[in-house]
């Protein structure tokens, strides 16, 4: 199944790259992680690169970033943050985005307008809400973008936030992954047709899309980020993928179906779809999708190197950011 | 110069004061414009402010709680209200594992300079789930400031300092004081965060009270025959136990009353950091008196026997000696 490529050939390039680069740097993790090298638990990507490529080709760098699901590295990856941070930070390292204070579900980095994830799940919205409401207030044209992923949409949290922003027609989208799975409860058992139709009760406009054509997501994120740029408030998109990874590395995924795992692997693999796609339209050659790939990989060796390398904190650390300090007014005289 | 005035139009003044010093600060909750919040306290800033910087929301404190966390880390300074301290727990998840969990975790790049205002205390007939003092749970969790107000002075000096802050305070004025009177300064003023200060000095035994029960304990002591140290903590989280302990030192006697609930309450944690560092300096077992562990209960007659009265606090402090 290829389609005509509808951006240009720089986008598409890049677009294949971001790809790429979350496929390659997943599938690193993924044996760093076998080799007990990363602590606590992953939850990979496959399935999701187009969705989080074209979703970010679509924002401005001074665009906040607040995400959410459980498909997050991705994410990272897209909104530019170096490497070797995500990977040390996966490593709890010093050298970490977080100085191992956060870990793989924690990465935040301000000066890319990358907002923490809120692990509880479905609590990240609202806070987006608030840095659209914080652009607005300081007179940029900024949007927040916020994802969720189909399980968090249960969440009271996730409707709230569709009424705060909708109240003041905040420049904020929301998008919803939808990967067909909650771990193991199926988004087809929620009561909407589309995700997406959680904006219509509160007016919101909504797109309910296909999220492994990296292109469609790029067009439909942009469309709503211009409208939201534009003062035209908030948007709700559904982006449509599949899981093609367990929930995280361990989960033996009993409760899935695998002729129907094989055929979304088979159909709905973002990143092989595009590269077939880009090839056959003549926008890049196999040779330079292979140096591509041997730059990439490159980069990603490096990033284990640096978080190998990345000293592991003192344990003193374990008391630093609580509080800053002085408090206000705190050690002077009254 | 001084001049008096009440414990709610000194909060008053303190939004009005930053919202004038610092366009970043802004002010959102339910019926926070021209309804003029539940207590008088926001009232006429809608009108001077406008409606980019005083905002109604929808009834909703995930949203309230969610939205200013967002707000601060995206470089403003909210000052988001809840109406009574108790609908804390409707943001649970934004109150207790977002806000002051975030910076943490981000390994201190994320900065969150909020303040939430929740008035919070017992003794107005408002029952189970409006009476509540919640220092307590949120002591528990590392990451916000926690301040509570005792008179007009502190009310107006610390609310400011809260707003001006870089952590997330949560700021706890008592229900009960919002008409009492104090001496606040003609001149602009501010009080620190994380010190408790000695109100009255004493030789023979420390108590240590804040907002109505400091005011309870005041009168208690006055009624006895022995020569108190008044002890206000301000900020419950950090808390300054140097300055209880000092006094523990001096005095060898210790009392710690507060509007929690007694059980796993402010009282026991105040008693412990000092009996478990500075155990030598007693001369007697501390004491702790609190709410009684019980839900807060409408009935005025019930309401004054599970919270502390002056005759309980009297009672505490002729215990340890």
């Amino acid at each position: 199944m290829t389609h005509d490529v509808s951006v240009d050939d720089e986008m598409a390039k890049h677009l294949l790259q971001e790809m790429l680069r979350i496929k390659i740097f997943e599938e690193e993790t993924k044996a760093r992680y076998e080799e007990g090298e990363i602590p606590g638990f992953v939850h990979l990507d496959r399935g999701h690169e187009g969705s989080h490529a074209g979703m970010a080709a679509a924002m401005r760098d001074d665009d906040w970033l607040a995400v959410g699901g459980a498909r997050l590295v991705g994410q990272y990856i897209v909104k530019g943050v170096p490497l070797g941070e995500i990977m040390a930070e996966l490593y709890g390292r010093t050298g970490g985005s977080n100085k191992g204070h956060g870990g793989q579900m924690h990465v935040s980095k301000v000066d890319r307008k990358l907002y923490g994830h809120a692990a509880t799940i479905g609590s990240g919205q609202n806070p987006a809400v608030g840095l659209a409401l914080a652009e607005e207030m300081k007179g940029t044209d900024n949007v927040a973008v916020t994802t969720i992923g189909d399980g968090g949409t249960s969440r009271g949290s996730f409707h709230t936030a569709l009424i705060f922003a909708a109240y003041w027609d905040l420049p904020v989208v929301f998008i919803i992954e939808n990967n067909g799975w909650a771990i193991s409860t199926p988004s087809e058992s929620l009561p909407p047709d589309r995700l997406s139709d959680y904006g219509d009760p509160v007016n919101i406009p909504t797109e309910s899309i296909d999220g492994s054509d990296v292109e469609t997501v790029y067009h439909t994120v942009s469309e709503a980020i211009d409208r939201a740029r534009d003062g035209g408030g908030p948007t709700v998109i559904e982006s449509r993928v599949a899981r093609l990874n367990p929930h995280f590395e361990g989960d033996k995924e009993t409760y899935r179906d695998e002729e129907e795992l094989e055929r979304a692997l088979e159909e709905k693999d973002p990143v092989k779809n595009y590269r077939e796609r880009v090839l056959e339209a003549g926008v890049v050659s196999e040779s330079e999708i292979e140096d591509i790939i041997d730059t990439i990989e490159r980069e990603v060796q490096e990033a284990v190197e640096y978080a190998r390398e990345s000293p592991d904190p003192e344990p003193e650390a374990a008391y630093e950011h609580v509080y800053k300090t002085p408090l206000y007014g705190q050690g002077e005289q009254e | 110069m001084t001049r008096e005035i009440t414990y709610i139009e000194a909060v008053a003044e303190a939004i009005d004061e930053e919202m004038d010093r610092d366009d970043d600060v802004i002010l959102f909750g339910e019926d926070v414009e021209d309804f003029g919040g539940n207590f008088g306290e926001t009232a006429g800033l809608h009108e001077k402010y406008d409606d980019d910087r005083v905002r109604n929301t929808p009834l909703a404190e995930i949203g309230i709680a969610g939205m200013a966390l967002g707000a601060a880390v995206g470089g403003i300074r909210p000052v988001a209200e809840l109406q009574f301290a108790d609908f804390a727990a409707t943001a649970g998840d934004e109150i207790f594992n977002q806000i002051p969990k975030q910076p943490y975790v981000s390994g201190g790049s994320l900065e969150v300079p909020l303040t939430i205002f929740a008035p919070s205390g017992a003794g107005i007939g408002a029952g189970a789930q409006h009476s509540q003092s919640v220092h307590s749970w949120l002591g528990n969790v590392p990451g916000w400031v926690v301040v509570t107000a005792t008179t007009p002075y502190d009310a107006k000096g610390l609310l400011k300092s809260a707003i001006r802050d870089d952590n997330p305070v949560f700021y706890l004025p008592h229900k009960a004081l919002v008409e009492t009177q104090g001496e606040v300064p003609d001149e602009e003023y501010t009080l620190p965060l994380g010190e408790a200060v000695v109100e009255e000095e004493g030789e023979d035994v420390t108590v240590v009270a804040t907002q109505v029960m400091f005011h309870r304990a005041k009168e208690a002591a006055a009624d006895l025959d022995v020569n108190v140290e008044l002890i206000n903590p301000r900020t419950f989280a950090p808390l300054d136990t140097e300055t209880i302990a000092e006094s523990v030192e001096k005095t060898g006697r210790l009392v710690v009353v507060d509007e929690t609930v007694e059980r796993y309450g402010t009282q026991s944690h105040i008693a412990n950091e000092i009996v478990e560092n500075h155990f030598f300096s007693f001369d007697a077992p501390p004491k702790t008196i609190g709410v009684k562990d019980v839900p807060i209960p409408v009935s005025p007659t019930l309401e004054t026997e599970v919270i502390p009265g002056t005759e309980r606090i009297k009672a505490g402090i002729e215990s340890v000696f």
